[in-house]
C-alpha cells in the first residue's frame, strides 16, 4: 500500500517538482492522506488486491471456528475470515484495529495443514492483530515512501537551486554531494528500517501465538510444512509482501539483510526451545 | 505558601495513583465476568449440539444404550450447573461421557464416514477447544485479579472496590491428566 502511494507522490513530483520548491507542503500532505489512507482501509485495499473472499461458517465451518476459537483464547473480536484462490500454503492479517481486521488463508494452506497445524497459523495471524502490526506495517512502508520522496526533492533542490532565493550563484558542492549520498541511502535505509520492524514482528507474533494456544507444536509443524513447500504466492507484489506468514517472494532476489521475514528455520528453532520449556501453567 | 503547593501535589498524585489501582480492579473484576459468561456460552453451545450427535450416533448403533444414557445424564447435569466449581466439575463430568459416546462411534466406519457426523464431530471438537480456551482466559484473568488483591497495594483497594478474590475453573478430568509426554527429539 505504501509503495503505491509513494509511487503516486513521486510521479506528482516528477511532474511538478521541477517548478518550485513550494509544492513540498502539498507533497508532505499527501503523503499524510496516503498514510491516514492505508491505515484507514487497509483491510479493503489489501483484499482487493488479493482477491480473497470473505467466508462466514456456513461456507468453511472448520476455518471459522479455528479462528473463533483463537479470539476466545485471547479475548479479540471476531475478525473477518477470507480465503484466497491460490495454490501456494500462505496466510495474513490485515485492518487497522481488532475491530477491523481480516485474517485470509489460501486454498494452499487450507489443503496442506490440518487442523492443529491452521490453529497455530491463525494464532499467529491473530497474534498480528493484536499486536497491532498491521497498523504498524502500514505506517512502515508509508514512512519508506516518505523517506525515498524526501531524498529526491533534496537533491532536486540542490541541483536547481532554491529558485530565485538561490543568490549565492550555483548550489554548493557540498550539499549537492550530500544530498547524491543522501538520495542514495536514504531508500536503502528505508526499505531495511521496513524488513527489520516486520521482521521483529513476526518473531513477536510467533510467541504471541504460543501465549494463546499454550501449544507450539501446532505452528512449529505449520512452519515445517511451509519450509518444506516451494510453491510461491502468484500473486507476489512487493507492496504486500511483509503481510503474508511466509514470504511470498522468491529467495534468490531476497537476500537475508532485505528479507521481510526472519529464516522459518530460526523460527522453528525457536518453538521447538518453546515445546522443550514445557507447556506453560494452567 | 510553597510548602502547601508541595503537600497539594503530594495529595493529587496520591489520588491519581488511587484511582488508577481502582480502576485495574474494577476491569479485571469485569474481565473475569466475561471469561464465566464466554465459557457458560460455549457449554450451552455444546450441550445444544448433544442430542443431534445421539441422535445421529443412535442411527448406527442403537445398542450402545449405556453410553447415551451418560450422555444424556451428563448434559442434564450441566444445564444445572451453577456457580463456578459446580459448572467445572459438571463440565468434566460432559467431557469424559463425550469422550465415551466418540469412542463408540470410532467401532462404526460407516458412522465415522456419514457427512452429518463429520460436521458434528467438527462443531464439537471445535466448541470443546472453545471450551478450552474460554476457561483458560477466565482463569488468567482470576489469576491476575488475584495476584493484585492479596498484594500491596490492591489489599487496600479490593475493599472500597467491591472486588474480591475469584475461584480458578478447574476441570477434574482424568483422561487428561494421563496423556503421555512423549518427545523424540
Amino acid at each position: 500500500m505504501g509503495s503505491l502511494t509513494a509511487f503516486v507522490i513521486y510521479a506528482f513530483a516528477l511532474y511538478a517538482g521541477y517548478t518550485s520548491v513550494g509544492i513540498v507542503p502539498i507533497v508532505v500532505g499527501i503523503s499524510l492522506f496516503g498514510v491516514w489512507g492505508s491505515y484507514y482501509s487497509s483491510d479493503k485495499i489489501v483484499l482487493a488486491m488479493t482477491g480473497a473472499k470473505v467466508i462466514d461458517h456456513d461456507t468453511a465451518p472448520q476455518l471459522f471456528n479455528l479462528v473463533h476459537e483463537i479470539t476466545i483464547a485471547s479475548g479479540l473480536p471476531m475478525p473477518k475470515v477470507a480465503i484466497v484462490q491460490d495454490d501456494a500454503p500462505n496466510a495474513f492479517a490485515t485492518g487497522r484495529d481488532p475491530e477491523h481486521a481480516v485474517i485470509a488463508f489460501t486454498t494452499g494452506i487450507l489443503e496442506a495443514m490440518d487442523r492443529e497445524q491452521l490453529q497455530g497459523v491463525a494464532a499467529h495471524e491473530l497474534a498480528h492483530v493484536a499486536n497491532r502490526d498491521t497498523l504498524v506495517s502500514a505506517v512502515a512502508a508509508t514512512t519508506a515512501g516518505a523517506i525515498a520522496l524526501l531524498s529526491d526533492f533534496l537533491i532536486r533542490i540542490s541541483l536547481f537551486g532554491g529558485g530565485r532565493r538561490d543568490s549565492n550563484g550555483g548550489a554548493n558542492p557540498l550539499v549537492l554531494v550530500a544530498a547524491i549520498v543522501a538520495a542514495i541511502l536514504a531508500p536503502i535505509a528505508a526499505i531495511l528500517l521496513k524488513a527489520a520492524i516486520s521482521r521483529k514482528r513476526e518473531a513477536l507474533a510467533d510467541a504471541t501465538a504460543v501465549a494463546f494456544t499454550r501449544n507450539p507444536t501446532g505452528l512449529r509443524r505449520a512452519l515445517e510444512t511451509l519450509a518444506a513447500d516451494s510453491t510461491v504466492v502468484h500473486q507476489k507484489s512487493n507492496a504486500v509482501a511483509h503481510l503474508w506468514i511466509e514470504s511470498p517472494l522468491d529467495n534468490k532476489f531476497t537476500s537475508k539483510l532485505f528479507a521481510t521475514h526472519p529464516a522459518i528455520e530460526d523460527r522453528i528453532a525457536n518453538l521447538r526451545a518453546l515445546e522443550k520449556s514445557g507447556p506453560s501453567a494452567s | 505558601m510553597n510548602g502547601t503547593f508541595v503537600i497539594l501535589g503530594i495529595l493529587a498524585l496520591l489520588v491519581f495513583f488511587g484511582v488508577i489501582q481502582y480502576n485495574k480492579l474494577v476491569r479485571l473484576n469485569v474481565a473475569v465476568d466475561e471469561g464465566f459468561a464466554q465459557i457458560e456460552v460455549q457449554l450451552q453451545r455444546r450441550g445444544d449440539l448433544i442430542p443431534n450427535l445421539v441422535e445421529t450416533v443412535k442411527g448406527y448403533a442403537a445398542h450402545e444404550k449405556e453410553t447415551f444414557e451418560k450422555v444424556v445424564q451428563a448434559r442434564a447435569q450441566a444445564t444445572a450447573a451453577q456457580g463456578v466449581a459446580a459448572v467445572a466439575e459438571a463440565d468434566g463430568m460432559l467431557t469424559q461421557a463425550l469422550r465415551g459416546l466418540l469412542a463408540v462411534a470410532e467401532a462404526y466406519p460407516d458412522l465415522e464416514a456419514s457427512a452429518n457426523f463429520l460436521s458434528l464431530q467438527e462443531e464439537l471438537s471445535g466448541t470443546e477447544n472453545k471450551v478450552g480456551f474460554a476457561r483458560q482466559f477466565y482463569n488468567d484473568k482470576v489469576r491476575a485479579l488475584n495476584e493484585i488483591i492479596v498484594g500491596i497495594p490492591g489489599k487496600f483497594f479490593a475493599g472500597p472496590a467491591n472486588v474480591v478474590e475469584r475461584e480458578f475453573y478447574v476441570v477434574d478430568d482424568p483422561g487428561k491428566r494421563n496423556v503421555p509426554n512423549v518427545s523424540f527429539s
